[in-house]
């Protein structure tokens, strides 16, 4: 589904990815992991098209296209769906309306006529209980006066409403308790599928506990150092990053 | 329809003829230029607070002589440079010695220093003419002045200790002064700059001033401003500043004298990453009027500037305070914040504020603030729940409410002289509780 | 790929939708300005003496006045001679007596703006009063307001049936010689609406004006008064279009409003006069005297506006708080684009104890244009407990366009409090990027986040106004993210 390939990328001139290759299959489920600083969080920029930032050589494939060419919008119409570390706020647009806008963009593209107003409330209201979230919720602000675990629950809700191909989850767990962290588990749980790729990012170990991937790999200076299964990150839980070469806090200093 | 005045003609009449060419031509040109505007009116928008107050009589429009008598002041133990009724008393100054340091009188300047000078002068941003076509007081410093000071640091020089400059104006008759004083700091040097203006006598004077800055490429400049002058001063100072790349450039102005204190700052960012930060504190009294008319131009990108005035109005008095940002087209990235709180102490003074924005460029993150208030009823209750009367619980509110400023004034004789006359000004304004 | 910036120009340009020319056979007169035409003017509409009167002294006056030039904008100087005074459409001799008697070409005008003249004024419960160049050509709903007691009526009607009211209330809060538009208009003004409301009424409908300029050369000097009573309520629309002319035309409206003890006025202006080709060539000069005068205690006065036409507008509904807790509000929506000026904002004068204003505005420039707030709040001394609150944003799209703040704060009262709070800002790169990452175009993107900064005013409109207000968001935006 999505082959990357010999990717570098800068962000304001500074180079994050040096080369970095990894290919996922519809139905995978892999775990980026590495210290902070390392580029995880550039990969999933990069992939979603934030034009703040520069592909300067490699080559990306989704499903076949040439992901490097489409805009921002076009790569999350052929499904490409990213959980932002920091959701922006966006004040004065109700969530309802974001959320429908999005929808029906995304059906247009898919030659399906819009959803009506009360059709989608009741989508919106199913998906919001399934993350736990008060309804009233949609009728907020993007994002406005959001708890940091409100704005990630938010995020997968989105996930969940959209269904994409492939979902690009950047630190959905960081800064949750564990109630919250259960809540989120869950949502990205039942968004596993055949024809659906995942693709975690992390920097703990924990939510791997809750949503075991297929694979996991581990991101240093802009490169994947090691990949493995689950055990991998089980073993960078007990041994740190130091085991494999990388000095955690020089890499975040670096970062 | 409007009755407009022009500037009465012995205004325009400078004496002292013993200064370099460049700068008589100069003089000579604001004199001409001068004749044909007319005085401020209410309808002038940048006096539209402050026209009323502005007295330039024939008896103040000559210069006022020399007074070997007059006093220095007690800043002794440093670098201090005298200026009696605008012109230079070196019997009294302390020249710091220090190489890449040169401190000139106008009159003593070569060829080469007097054009340096004039070409500051001549480029003065607050100089231009006012598009209302009204008299600018800098311009009037421009047309008078009979001394200056031309201080000249060379790249990465440091001046270890504030310079003063005492500014005497005795107004033992009528009359007026036109100091001038104009610093030039080079790449990556460094100092800080203290003008003091203080009086004797109590006859009816201006002091006019002009102060110009020019701050080179990652150079760091602090200027503070002190006014103790008598009630019979009316004081129009103007400041005016270029910052090259990654400059720096301090203002702390403070002052507590004059019936009619105005003062015009307007710096402007040339350079990019240049930042500037803009402080002030005006307590009035009696009947004062004081009016702070600052500008920030933002010219190149990515520079910041940050602007604090606090205004406490007591009596019958008047605090104004217009504070412009202006944002060029090309100044992407530019962070400018400004914040004017006004506190009236008694419904017979007035405040006006007028915290402006004018942006041309997109990329911008600009705000500004404005309150005008009174104090909090609820902490004053809870001051004096824990035993305070009434009386000091309002002077240490009011005093709470510009603290914060004077304890930035980076030069503690100066913070001293400001917590004395702070602390006159509050045993005045909370004499009856 | 392109950048953020770069897309947001790139949307595509869509012509000014109101810009027909209606046909229809107009009596106007030439154009020009002299005692004579305002004499010919009043004559025409068999008006009081007192009226003719009060117009000449206006005129007299504007004589000696200058044009303003404080305001932050550039224009070339209007030529007064050029202009026609008033244009009428024809018609028989007798006022339509109801809507079948109405030109049908003038209905069709009204149709395609998608003013609910018609049936659809029924359904939506609305009474309308149509402004066609100089003369009020249809008042919807007149017997259920009748019932009331609301007089709702061309002001040139009222001047024949009610002409005590108008001489006491006419000038009362807008002098003759207020300032040089004002003058302007109290001399030529032609027709406008009329609206009282008797003590303790609560207008059973919403009232509306829907004014329109169409002849060529002319100017539109419109003036409506309003008059609520003691107790009284009324909620009034107001909405304008012109078409596109390639020469720039003048509308010099004058609005008074009087609120007597306990009365409330909601006043909200929809504004699309033609803005002038991408070029700045043509559109309308919108220089309004807008004011509210509080007299009575505890009345209210509420200014909505949205602001998304005119080349140049000028104008700054105001409120004078002199009844003692009496309440302003001050809510505005300002969009500019192209070459579009607008100078605009509010005044706050507050006389009576414990009065309150508010203030909200938002402006949006785009293009080149330029986008002013220009505010006063005063508090004289007897301003006792007054409060002011006033929020002023800009937003910018694009990096030659202009947004200034110009807010003027004057307080003569130790224990009024005002907080001003003004922010300049552009549509964030994060947030195009949040709303492109879920699928959605960048030009839908940037209406709907425009469309999130000026909720706080959309929200006070009335419901069909708030509707048609996010759509003319979206359209004069268009182009503008380019």
């Amino acid at each position: 589904m999505l082959s990357i390939k010999n990717l570098h990328a800068s962000v304001e001139d500074k180079q994050i990815l040096n080369g970095l290759n990894l290919e996922i299959k519809a139905g995978e489920v892999h775990a980026i992991m590495g210290p902070n600083g390392s580029g995880k969080s550039t990969l999933s920029q990069v992939l979603a098209g934030n034009e703040a930032f520069e592909v300067t050589e490699g080559e990306v494939t989704f499903n076949g296209d040439n992901l490097l060419d489409l805009a921002t919008e076009e790569r999350a119409r052929e499904g490409i769906f990213l959980a932002f570390q920091y959701p922006v706020e966006i004040p004065g647009v109700s969530n309802l309306q974001f959320l429908r806008t999005s929808v029906n963009a995304m059906r247009k593209h898919n030659g399906i006529e819009d959803m009506n107003a009360a059709e989608f409330m009741k989508l919106a209201k199913e998906v919001s209980k399934q993350v736990d979230l008060d309804p009233a919720f949609l009728k907020r602000g993007v994002n406005e006066g959001f708890s940091g675990g409100e704005k990630k629950r938010n995020e997968i809700m989105q996930a969940l409403l959209l269904k994409p191909k492939l979902a690009i989850l950047d630190e959905t767990d960081s800064g949750l308790d564990i109630d919250a962290l259960k809540v989120v588990a869950d949502g990205v749980n039942a968004l596993r599928a055949p024809d659906r790729a995942i693709l975690m990012i992390t920097h703990y170990q924990r939510l791997l506990d809750h949503i075991v991937p297929d694979y996991v790999h581990v991101l240093s200076e802009g490169k994947i150092i090691k990949s493995g299964g689950p055990e991998l990150a089980l073993e960078l839980e007990a041994k740190g990053y130091g085991w494999l070469g990388i000095d955690d806090q020089a890499a975040a200093n670096h970062g | 329809m409007k009755s407009a005045s022009t500037l009465s003609n012995a205004f325009l009449q400078p004496a002292g003829q013993a200064l370099p060419a460049a700068l008589l031509t100069l003089r000579f040109d604001r004199a001409s230029a001068l004749a044909d505007l007319i005085l401020p009116t209410r309808k002038t928008e940048n006096w539209k607070y402050s026209a009323k107050h502005l007295k330039l009589t024939d008896d103040m429009a000559s210069t006022l002589p020399m007074d070997a008598s007059a006093e220095a002041g007690d800043y002794n133990s440093g670098y201090t440079v005298v200026m009696v009724n605008g012109v230079v008393r070196p019997d009294a100054s302390n020249y710091p010695t220090l190489e890449g340091l040169s401190i000139q009188r106008f009159g003593d300047l070569s060829e080469d220093d007097a054009s340096v000078a004039a070409d500051m002068l001549s480029k003065s941003i607050s100089d231009q003419p006012a598009k209302s076509g009204s008299v600018n007081m800098s311009q009037l410093n421009g047309a008078r002045f009979e001394d200056g000071l031309l201080i000249q640091l060379q790249p990465g020089t440091v001046l270890d200790q504030p310079l003063f400059l005492i500014h005497h104006t005795t107004a033992s008759h009528s009359g007026s002064a036109y100091p001038c004083i104009l610093v030039a700091a080079g790449n990556n040097s460094q100092l800080t700059v203290v003008e003091d203006y203080v009086s004797s006598g109590d006859c009816s004077v201006m002091v006019n001033t002009t102060t110009e800055f020019s701050v080179g490429d990652g150079a760091n400049v602090t200027s503070v401003r002190l006014n103790t002058e008598g009630q019979s001063v009316q004081h129009m100072g103007t400041t005016g500043v270029r910052q090259q790349r990654s400059s720096r450039f301090e203002s702390h102005s403070v002052g507590f004298g004059s019936t009619l204190r105005r003062h015009d700052l307007h710096v402007r960012l040339e350079g990019e990453g240049a930042e500037c930060k803009l402080n002030g504190v005006v307590v009035t009294q009696g009947t004062q009027h004081y009016d702070n008319h600052t500008t920030i131009e933002h010219v190149a990108a990515n520079c910041n500037s940050e602007e604090t005035y606090r205004n406490i109005a007591a009596d019958k008095s008047h605090a104004v305070f217009n504070g412009r940002i202006h944002i060029h087209q090309d100044a992407q990235k530019s962070k400018a914040n400004m914040s004017n709180k006004n506190l009236l102490l008694t419904s017979g003074a007035e405040i006006d504020t007028k915290p402006e924005l004018e942006i041309y460029a997109d990329d911008v993150l600009c705000a500004h603030g404005a309150t005008i208030g009174q104090l909090d009823k609820q902490s004053i209750f809870y001051l004096v729940s824990r035993g305070l009367s009434p009386r000091d619980a309002k002077v240490l509110l009011t005093m709470a409410f510009i603290n914060e400023l004077v304890e930035q004034i980076p030069v503690e004789q100066v913070r001293d002289t400001a917590h004395t006359g702070l602390k006159q000004f509050f045993d005045q304004a909370f004499k009856e509780v | 790929m392109a950048t953020t910036d770069e897309e947001v120009r790139e949307l595509i340009k869509r012509e000014y939708e109101h810009g027909f020319v209606t046909e229809i056979e107009s009596d106007t007169f030439e154009p020009g300005l002299n005692e004579d035409v305002i004499r010919r003017l009043s004559e025409l509409k068999q008006e009081p003496e007192f009226m003719l009167e009060w117009r000449l002294k206006a005129y007299r006056r504007w004589l000696e006045m200058e044009e303003p030039e404080w305001a932050h904008v550039n224009y070339p100087q209007v030529k007064f001679d050029d202009i026609s005074y008033y244009s009428a459409p024809k018609r028989p001799e007798d006022m339509p007596q109801s809507l079948d008697e109405v030109d049908p070409e003038l209905l069709k005008t009204y149709e395609k703006l998608g003013i609910p003249l018609h049936e659809r004024a029924k359904l939506a419960g609305v009474a309308v009063d149509a402004v066609f160049d100089s003369v009020s050509v249809v008042t919807t709903f007149k017997e259920p307001l009748e019932k009331a007691g609301v007089i709702f009526c061309p002001i040139s009607e009222a001047l024949q049936k009610h002409p005590e009211l108008i001489k006491k209330y006419l000038g009362s809060v807008v002098p003759v010689a207020d300032n040089y538009y004002a003058a302007l208009n109290s001399a030529v003004f032609s027709d406008g609406s009329f609206v009282y409301i008797p003590p303790g009424v609560r207008c059973p409908l919403e009232l509306s004006t829907y004014f329109r300029i169409n002849a060529a050369n002319t100017g539109q000097f419109e003036r409506t008064l309003i008059i609520a009573d003691v107790g009284s309520y009324v909620s009034y629309l107001e909405g304008c279009t012109a078409p596109m002319r390639d020469e720039n035309q003048l509308h010099a409206a004058v609005v008074e409003l009087v609120l007597l003890d306990d009365a409330q006025i909601k006043y909200s202006t929809v504004q699309n006069w033609y803005p002038g080709d991408e070029n700045g060539k043509g559109g309308i000069y919108n220089f309004v005297t807008k004011r509210a005068a509080c007299t009575g205690k505890n009345s209210k006065v509420s200014w909505t506006q949205v602001e998304t036409g005119s080349a140049i507008t000028w104008k700054y509904p105001s409120c004078i708080l002199r009844g003692d807790n009496s309440v302003g509000e001050f809510y505005s929506v300002a969009l500019t684009h192209n070459y579009q000026q607008a100078d605009t904002g509010t005044k706050m004068i507050h006389i009576g104890k414990n009065t309150k204003s508010t203030v909200i505005s938002k402006g949006i420039s785009a293009g080149r244009s330029s986008n002013a707030y220009r505010g006063l709040v005063k508090f004289n001394p007897g301003a006792e407990g007054a409060r002011n609150f006033t929020q002023c944003d800009s937003l910018l799209i694009g990096d030659r366009c202009g947004a200034h703040t110009f807010p003027y704060i004057e307080s003569k009262n130790k224990s009024a409090i005002v907080e001003h709070e003004a922010t300049t800002s552009k549509v964030s790169d994060e947030q195009m990027f949040l709303c492109r990452q879920r699928g959605i175009e960048p030009e839908q993107a940037v209406s709907m986040i425009v469309n999130g900064f000026c909720k706080e005013v959309f929200k006070e409109l009335p419901m069909e106004f708030a509707v048609e207000a996010g759509k003319l968001l979206e359209v004069s935006l268009e182009g503008s993210v380019g």
